[in-house]
């Protein structure tokens, strides 16, 4: 066997003073570890179930613990340097696992691993190879948090962060040491005992601050309910939502406690980011507040002390914080469930909402027209009843309905349609499918309307829906679900990328740039599919935020319908930065960012480029026939 | 206190309406339904006065089992409880017919206030809250935005028109009848119809009212408005066709 130079030493033996000082250290640092801890872990399991919640199939979850917690692809991919730096800490703690339980062990007398087998000691070299990783990392994370100091990890310097950096520090310095030092020496010895203490220090700190993620995490990413904004049912006839303690779930407790602090969600926060109350790692951190304050079992209103009313009512949804957060909270249910609390007993009050909320319960469309507009913009643009013979339901949805813009894009859909040879109808009655209501937590007219268009469906035998709005898509593929089955349905994206080789490309190239809407970039998981269009039809150029980290336009949540009170206005943002990337036309896929981009361009300057939805910059290049004149009709009419 | 909010169900704001094959009703089958809107503002005002002075709301609603859906929506909203005066004759009563059949139903109530809305946005008669004070012997007041508790009785505000208004001092008990848009609605809530499941309905058809209808009016047929849409085409140069446009808009749409 090859003689390798370096072996790691350890003290020739104990005393039983030596022995029992470790002993009674040990049982010291584990009890004031659970004097913390317990308590955490009864909150926890003291919260009520989560309706709706199935362990099993396994296999997503395995798949999502081994990518998102042993590779920390997660942590790596949104935040590559630090994220790289954080994956060595924990590859770091993983391989010392092994060696810290024999550490302990020979503290005991019962040392395992022999510096002189061949395992331990390839082994010992293993981990000291992650323990200078692990060291450089953590120096990495300490001058990052001390003397970068990026503004998401809070005001506040956090000294125990110091301090615990400066224990795993130590950690692989002691370690490392032990490399050069003769063994049995009092030099070994010394070493031994710096870290064993350190070890012992450690311990009962974890559950005192963020370092609690190092426990709960795994367990958390394990458990996630897994769809994205995946909004559980209610249960029984007193579940409201979320409105006090005692409406906690498990796993809200579980994703409370595990919050790292780490601020990602905030970053990408268009809220936070626009001058609003709400953040989305505060909301997190007050119900983390709340539960130590009241626990679980409290019938104090939830929204009060640790959160404020107003704050889960400027969310637009968008669902860049449940993306990014890399411990597997999963925020949307959150808010969605304390808006649900506040709308569903009444406490919310609000002029608008209360508007949207009347002219949905009077009416049929979340504009408050009569559901005769729509009737005459069927019949001006002649477009077929869905009769059963046709392959596609073509939902128009509020938007494309009502409003004048999404009116121009339906008809430019509808042209592509007849183009291809694809037969459509719509409806001759249609409800808003609810996504405002669903979103702002207004559980019984969401009921309602579901129930009312999965019926006219099911009356009129439609299979295949096709709608230009990614919020009608979302909400009857999955919101519909609590209350039957929705017949398949897809984005005009989708249906247009597919036929892409069918479709004539305009004769000049302009750049445009593509807007990704959140209810199809992060909640449908369809980046491709729209860009390859506009590759069609111009030279795409992407914005400095896109795909995953798209900013929202302001719009999601039920927001179009209310009234942006704070701060700076969302869609300004988004729309200086489109504007910003010089392109001459901004592109987008969904009815509510046009709305919202239309004025935030004018708003920009006089040189705002174009706005055009991917219906239209396929119908642009469309041949003109004389009763395909639909489009400049519309025009006309508004 | 105790108010009575006597409600309506009409059809919804965006129902197709068609005409039944007796050519006296609407066809009702497949039609949705709603609370008549100015009932709704009455039941808000029962609603606030209640929340500031205590006492007790109780909707009253003729009609159809249909009816069962609004009463529901009344009480999710925080109507106390309710009676339900069945008759499947609604649409052939006049004013006066439906009139003593919500008299009926309230006079066993001895009500302090009792609420309509100003009219149907069905039938549009205007004239059954008007009727039902007459029946039930109350002081009576229309087109009412607001009510205030006052020394011996309510103060109201009546809207007159060209942005005038009335105030009006009246004695309890009282009839009034309640104007749209004088208050902010509230919205139904998930709670609200939760709860309204353990309220009392009362049922009362109106047999056991002992109430007759003998209509003074009978609707002999309903129909569809007339599209109508006239063009003509003004001859001659264009002053003259100018000239004869004046002349028209002036004597027969009656607009300049
Ligand atoms: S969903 Fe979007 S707006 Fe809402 S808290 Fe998360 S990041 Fe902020
Ligand atoms: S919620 Fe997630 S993303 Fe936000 S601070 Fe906590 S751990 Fe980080």
């Amino acid at each position: 066997m090859v003689q390798m130079p370096l072996t790691l030493a350890e003290p020739a033996h104990f005393s039983v003073v030596e022995r029992l000082a470790f002993a009674v250290l040990g049982v010291a640092s584990g009890a004031l570890f659970w004097r913390r801890f317990g308590p955490i872990l009864h909150k926890i399991l003291e919260s009520k179930r989560d309706p709706g919640f199935r362990l099993f199939p396994l296999g997503r979850r395995i798949r999502d613990f081994t990518w998102e917690v042993l590779c920390q692809a997660k942590v790596i991919r949104e935040r590559p340097l630090p994220g790289l730096a954080h994956a060595f800490v924990f590859w770091g703690f993983c391989a010392f696992a092994l060696v810290t339980i024999n550490h302990c062990a020979v503290g005991l007398g019962v040392g395992f691993l022999s510096s002189e087998g061949w395992f331990s000691r390839l082994y010992f070299y293993l981990a000291g190879a992650f323990a200078i990783a692990c060291a450089v990392g953590i120096l990495g994370l300490f001058v990052r948090r001390f003397l970068v100091r990026p503004r998401w990890l809070g005001e506040k310097l956090s000294w125990e962060s110091g301090f615990i950096a400066f224990l795993i520090f130590f950690l692989m310095v002691t370690y490392l040491a032990a490399f050069f030092v003769p063994a049995a020496s009092h030099a070994a010895a010394l070493l031994w005992w710096l870290h064993t203490l350190t070890l012992l220090v450690f311990l009962p700190i974890i559950p005192h601050t963020k370092h609690l993620h190092l426990v709960l995490s795994p367990a958390t990413v394990f458990l996630s309910r897994g769809g994205f904004s995946d909004i559980p049912p209610l249960a029984g006839d007193e579940d409201f939502g979320l409105v006090a303690g005692a409406d906690l779930t498990r796993l809200v407790s579980l994703q409370a406690y595990s919050c790292v602090e780490c601020g990602r969600c905030t970053e990408h926060c268009p809220a936070a980011n626009t001058g609003k109350i709400l953040n989305p790692k505060e909301i997190i951190l007050g119900l983390r507040g709340y539960l130590n304050e009241f626990g679980p079992k409290s019938a104090e209103p939830l929204l009060s002390k640790h959160i404020e009313l107003e704050a889960p009512f400027q969310c637009t949804t968008c669902g860049a914080c449940e993306f990014q957060c890399p411990v597997g909270i999963e925020h949307l249910p959150i808010l969605v469930g304390l808006r649900r609390g506040a709308v569903n007993t009444g406490t919310w009050e609000d002029d608008h909402g209360a508007k949207l909320f009347l002219a949905l319960e009077r009416g049929s469309n979340a504009l408050g027209m009569q559901a005769t507009e729509r009737d005459k913009f069927i019949q001006k643009q002649d477009f077929p009843i869905f009769d059963g013979t046709q392959e596609y339901c073509l939902w128009l949805g509020c938007m494309g309905a009502y409003d004048p813009k999404g009116r121009e894009i339906v008809a430019d859909f509808a042209r592509v349609m007849t183009y291809l040879g694809t037969t459509f109808g719509v409806l001759r009655k249609e409800k808003c499918t609810g996504d405002p209501v669903r979103r702002l937590g207004n559980d019984l007219l969401f009921q309602q309307l579901t129930e009312a268009n999965l019926d006219a469906l099911a009356q009129n035998n439609v299979k295949k829906i096709v709608s230009i709005c990614p919020h009608c898509v979302r909400t009857i593929q999955e919101d519909w679900k609590e209350y039957g089955l929705p017949p398949e349905v897809e984005h005009h994206s989708e249906f247009m990328a597919r036929h892409l080789s069918r479709l004539p490309k305009p004769a000049q190239q302009e750049t445009i740039v593509f807007h990704d809407p959140c209810y199809l970039g992060r909640y449908r998981d369809v980046y491709e599919e729209p860009r390859n269009i506009i590759k069609g039809a111009g030279h795409l150029v992407e914005a400095p935020r896109s795909r995953e980290r798209s900013f929202c336009c302001g719009a999601g949540g039920g927001l179009a319908f209310l009234s942006e009170e704070t701060g700076e206005r969302v869609s300004h943002v988004r729309a200086s930065e489109l504007a910003g990337t010089g392109a001459q036309i901004v592109g987008t896929a969904c009815p509510f960012c046009n709305s919202m981009l239309r004025d935030a361009l004018t708003a920009t300057g006089t040189s705002a480029p174009q706005l055009l939805d991917i219906a239209q910059l396929t119908a642009r290049a469309l041949p003109r026939l004389d009763s395909g004149n639909a489009t400049s009709d519309v025009r006309e009419s508004n | 206190m105790k108010i009575i909010v006597a409600i309506k169900q009409v059809p919804e704001r965006d129902a197709q309406v068609r005409i039944d094959s007796t050519g006296k009703w609407i066809e009702e089958t497949d039609l949705q339904w709603a609370l008549n809107e100015s009932d709704a503002y009455a039941l808000e005002e029962a609603l606030q006065f209640k929340e500031q002075h205590g006492g007790e709301v109780v909707v009253v609603s003729a009609g159809p089992e249909r009816v069962g859906s609004t009463i529901r929506e009344a009480l999710a909203k925080g109507a106390d409880r309710a009676i339900h005066t069945d008759c499947n004759d609604l649409g052939e009563r006049d004013a006066l017919g439906v009139a003593r059949l919500l008299a009926a139903a309230i006079r066993t109530e001895q009500p302090d206030l009792v609420l309509t809305g100003l009219q149907s946005d069905d039938l549009g008669y205007g004239q059954t809250g008007v009727i039902l004070a007459e029946l039930l012997g109350l002081p009576h007041a229309s087109l009412i935005l607001h009510v205030e508790k006052s020394e011996g009785g309510i103060t109201v505000k009546r809207e007159l028109e060209e942005g005038w208004f009335q105030n009006i001092e009246l004695p309890l008990p009282a009839a009034l009848t309640i104007q749209s848009g004088g208050n902010k609605l509230r919205y139904a809530t998930l709670m609200g119809i939760k709860r309204a499941k353990t309220k009392e309905v009362r049922r009362l058809t109106a047999a056991e009212l002992g109430v007759a209808d003998e209509p003074a009016v009978t609707l002999e047929r309903i129909a569809m408005p007339q599209k109508q849409k006239s063009t003509q085409i003004l001859s001659g140069t264009p002053q003259e066709a100018a000239a004869a446009l004046v002349e028209k808009l002036k004597f027969e749409v009656r607009v300049l």
